[in-house]
């Protein structure tokens, strides 16, 4: 378990951190309005699939294929696999992650997929 | 867990491995990346030690870095996080979405690419956007958080100590934590003090601070050269070239204003030579567009649009003007009174009045009849050789002001200076004062002269060319020739310098009254001058050897206007700040017992939206000059809770969606809301230009802009005309309605800006009929002075929840006040 509580962070120190946070993200907004819209290349690679991924990889948080069904009922503290979409140059890569389950990105999928299996 | 001292030793002293966090020691592959600024490259890691935020962001932040690059041995592998579609590398701007029906993630910026339509018809999954920093940690499946052992294992830096090591890598990049403990890296300059032995002694101190605060905002300023902008020309009416570029600003620290000076510059191609131009800025479009008048029209390139480089050019003329006022104190004997020197710097003196005739009436011709607290004022001041004049939100701090001066100009002890820091403070003084019938002379600076002032015709450059009489038909030539063929013969142009210096002379000798700002008052054309009255208004938001510059012409009668529990001066040094420059002259007045004369009634807020402030900020003592009756807007049809109380506090909560890396996209839901309420003043018969929207945050502030225009259930262009803008810069102004969006933070931070107890004041001061409170009351009740006034929105049934058109009372639970931090 790792400490995520602080200690009281003095006020001051606080409030100039958050100036200095509102000039790095005012700053690339900015720049971002001028270069307009861009123009959308994002289709997936459909190698990506063969094989089918659509069921989710699951593991343990230690690494080693867990009881699935165990981890469910225990709070789910489980992680997925999903593949990465980055760009190397112009060439579309992809990247294996384990993700936590309970991640909102992975649950949006999820809940899509249950609904899918019901039609 | 045993966390052996050995080990211990090993990390804090010991040789780093490359990638080791360079704020802890901490080098595991999975928990670090690089910064990945050319000039930096250093590591961090991602646990958060003592501090808000984890070591890596706290880096980006202080740095003013946004990129980075994950280590080769993390599950990405060496890689730097951009933006999928367009490329952006701002870590503080990316998200992962997901496929909607693939297990397939990507990184996209949330603007614009997010907002892309064209995303909406593929098989993305906008709604979960899920930002790559949240609560200030890059999420933790990407890089990992250090475990317990590892991250005690590790060197315990404070807060304190990472913002001293940042600054000290803007020198020198090398330096190590340990360069922290060297003489003189670290040496904070002396503080300011109430009381001064001598002006010599006061000269000592505050000096440095002004030369810190010149270093830093040369520092900040030459920093902002911009490249490859493209250029639209123009002529102005006086025939010279106008460049118009769109300059991005930077941060909210460095705002372009008009008068300041830049640089254009071309570097040529096969057709053109190279080239460059000194400008004045004139104007702000409200596109952001700069418009930019050259100061030479020769050999311009106007045939070309791309490729142009910005600079900015910095000037010390401001500061110059501060260290030159305090040298003027020490050494002139007759710069000030004897009284006033002594009074200053804080020496035991007898009280002294100043004999001079009372008027009969202490109205002024041509301002509005004074009030009760502002006659005392007027009285009062008149009698005295230093008064303070504390005038809160709505009180007629201008037209008293105007009056002042009126009966001063009449007493015949000569011109009267009047003074402010800012220039439309300025301008609105200049007004009124000419409305009382006085002649009135406004100085502008000279880069400003082709600024638009909405009183030009006092204006000192306009008067010299206007000036009509027969006398003045050789300057009236020589200035016809100039406009038409851009330059004199060196005889004409000294002929030319000769008699406008002469005119200018004659004109603001002639005049009862001359305005200008704090640093114009050491202008060179004034320097023979000498005011015996100086009034200076906004002398809260002034620094002291600001304020020192109007005064040093000989001043024996001295009246600064403010006040001191709304904003102050902003200081950009942190040093110089922490060191006391921040505090005003009129404060350290206050400081050594000098008696603000308070004015008490207000005319701008319905009497429930004064009750809070005067309470908190005022002792109570502010009272209302107007009634509900004339705060009420007949067919304005808004669902306020309570009839009669045009105010209500609308909680918002969705904890788990805040970051503080992002606030903007964070706050979508107090966004949405804004955006509802804006529209439902409006479908009531509210125009645009009566409501304002104040945010402390830029980046809500760019989000509500952007939202509005998206998804504003009504014409576009209505929500376009609506102002929103932070805080600071509503400071002395007013809007019919204002809605306050807090973008409140979560647990790990603090309430940021609104912990300043000064700026919730002006926040909550600027609305005439009424109020909207947007925010979540957990977080803001932690704070004593929130907590109060969540206490009195709910005691008037005014905290409220729920869909805008049925608000019920929200039962939320506040948090226990922590103790008053000063
Ligand atoms: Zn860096
Ligand atoms: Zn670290
Ligand atoms: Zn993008």
């Amino acid at each position: 378990h790792v400490r995520q509580t602080v200690a009281e962070v003095d006020p001051l120190e606080e409030a100039s951190f958050e100036q200095e946070l509102k000039a790095v993200e005012s700053m690339e907004q900015r720049r971002q309005e001028l270069r307009g819209r861009p123009t959308l290349n994002m289709m997936i690679p459909m190698n990506l699939f063969e094989g089918s991924t659509k069921d989710h990889h699951a593991r343990g948080t230690g690494g080693e294929s867990g009881d699935e069904a165990l981890d469910e009922e225990t709070g789910g503290n489980k992680e997925v696999q999903v593949k990465v979409l980055v760009k190397r140059g112009n060439k579309q890569q992809t990247k294996q992650m384990y993700i936590p389950r309970n991640c909102s990105l992975v649950q949006s999928t999820k809940q899509k997929e249950a609904a899918e299996l019901q039609e | 867990e045993d966390t052996g001292d050995d080990d211990n030793y090993d990390f804090g002293k010991g040789d780093f491995t490359e990638h080791a966090c360079r704020y802890c020691g901490v080098s595991n592959p999975a928990c670090v990346v690089r910064c990945n600024v050319p000039s930096c490259r250093k590591w961090f890691c991602n646990s958060r030690g003592n501090t808000s935020g984890s070591h890596i962001v706290n880096h980006l932040v202080r740095a003013k870095h946004k990129e980075v690059c994950l280590h080769k041995d993390s599950p990405l592998g060496e890689t730097i996080l951009e933006c999928y579609n367009c490329g952006c590398r701002n870590v503080f701007l990316l998200g992962f979405i997901s496929a909607k029906t693939e297990s397939v993630v990507v990184l996209l910026c949330r603007e614009p690419c997010l907002s892309v339509n064209a995303l909406k018809d593929m098989n993305w999954d906008l709604s979960q956007w899920c930002p790559l920093i949240d609560d200030r940690c890059f999420l933790q499946w990407l890089v990992k958080i250090p475990s317990e052992q590892e991250q005690l294992r590790a060197r315990q830096i404070s807060a304190q100590q990472i913002n001293k090591v940042e600054e000290l890598w803007k020198t020198n990049p090398d330096a190590s934590l340990e360069d922290l403990e060297k003489p003189g890296v670290d040496d904070e300059p002396q503080p300011v003090a109430i009381k001064y032995e001598d002006a010599y002694q006061y000269q000592n101190v505050f000096a440095p601070l002004i030369k810190l605060e010149a270093d830093y905002d040369k520092m900040m300023k030459e920093s902002q050269s911009k490249d490859n902008v493209t250029i639209r020309w123009d002529i102005g009416l006086n025939k010279k070239r106008i460049a118009y570029f769109v300059f991005p600003k930077e941060d909210n620290e460095l705002r372009l204003v008009p008068g300041d000076e830049l640089r254009l510059r071309y570097s040529g191609d096969a057709a053109h030579p190279a080239w460059q131009s000194v400008g004045h800025v004139i104007k702000l479009t409200a596109q952001e567009e700069v418009a930019l008048e050259l100061r030479a029209n020769q050999g311009v390139p106007v045939d070309v649009n791309h490729g142009f480089s910005v600079d900015f050019v910095w000037k010390s003329t401001s500061f110059d003007r501060m260290q030159g006022a305090m040298k003027t104190f020490a050494v002139d004997e007759t710069s000030v009174s004897g009284y006033i020197y002594h009074h200053l710097l804080g020496h035991e003196v007898e009280v002294q009045m100043v004999r001079n005739a009372l008027p009969r009436r202490f109205g002024a011709p041509g301002l509005p009849e004074l009030n009760a607290s502002q006659v005392f004022a007027v009285k009062s001041v008149l009698q005295r050789p230093i008064s303070l004049i504390q005038g809160p939100p709505g009180t007629g701090k201008t037209v008293t002001s105007a009056a002042i001066v009126y009966h001063m100009a009449k007493q015949g002890q000569g011109q009267v200076l009047v003074c402010a820091p800012s220039n439309v403070a300025v301008d609105q003084l200049a007004e009124k004062i000419s409305a009382t019938g006085l002649k009135v002379v406004r100085l502008c600076a000279k880069s400003r002269e082709a600024v638009s002032s909405p009183v030009e015709h006092l204006t000192l450059h306009y008067q010299v060319r206007n000036l009509d009489t027969s006398d003045k038909s050789e300057l009236h030539k020589l200035q016809q020739l100039k406009d038409e063929q851009g330059e004199l013969s060196s005889s004409d142009e000294k002929k030319y310098k000769a008699l406008k210096r002469a005119t200018e002379r004659e004109i603001s000798q002639s005049a009862d009254v001359i305005c200008c700002t704090c640093v114009g008052a050491g202008d060179p054309r004034l320097a023979n001058f000498r005011f015996r009255q100086v009034l200076i208004d906004e002398s809260t938001q002034a620094t002291e050897p600001e304020c020192l510059i109007p005064l040093v012409l000989g001043v024996k009668q001295v009246v600064l206007v403010g006040d001191h529990c709304q904003l102050g001066p902003v200081i950009m040094c942190k040093k110089a700040a922490r060191a006391g420059l921040a505090q005003s002259l009129f404060e350290r007045l206050v400081l050594l017992g000098v008696k603000p004369i308070r004015l008490q009634v207000q005319y701008r807020m319905h009497p429930s939206l004064s009750e809070f402030p005067s309470n908190s900020f005022y002792e109570g003592t502010l009272q209302n000059g107007v009634t509900v009756n004339e705060r009420q807007l007949s067919g304005i049809d808004f669902p306020w809770p309570v009839p009669n109380r045009p105010m209500f506090f609308y909680v918002q909560m969705g904890q788990e969606e805040i970051s503080a890396s992002g606030t903007s996209y964070l706050n979508r839901t107090e966004a949405a809301n804004v955006e509802k309420i804006v529209t439902t003043f409006l479908r009531s018969g509210v125009v645009p230009s009566q409501i304002g929207v104040i945010t402390p945050y830029e980046g809500q502030r760019a989000y509500i802009v952007n939202y509005m225009s998206r998804n504003g259930a009504l014409r576009q262009q209505l929500y376009k005309e609506i102002e929103v803008a932070s805080v600071d810069s509503f400071q002395g102004r007013e809007k019919d309605y204002i809605i306050l969006s807090c973008v409140r933070s979560n647990e790990h931070q603090g309430i940021g800006f609104l912990n300043d107890p000064r700026r919730l004041n002006v926040a909550l001061t600027r609305a005439r009929y009424g109020i909207v409170i947007l925010g979540n009351p957990k977080v803001l009740s932690k704070q004593p002075l929130w907590n109060g006034l969540l206490t009195h929105y709910k005691e008037h049934e005014c905290l409220v929840e729920g869909p805008l058109n049925n608000l019920k009372q929200s039962m939320v639970q506040f948090q226990k006040p922590k103790k008053i931090y000063n």
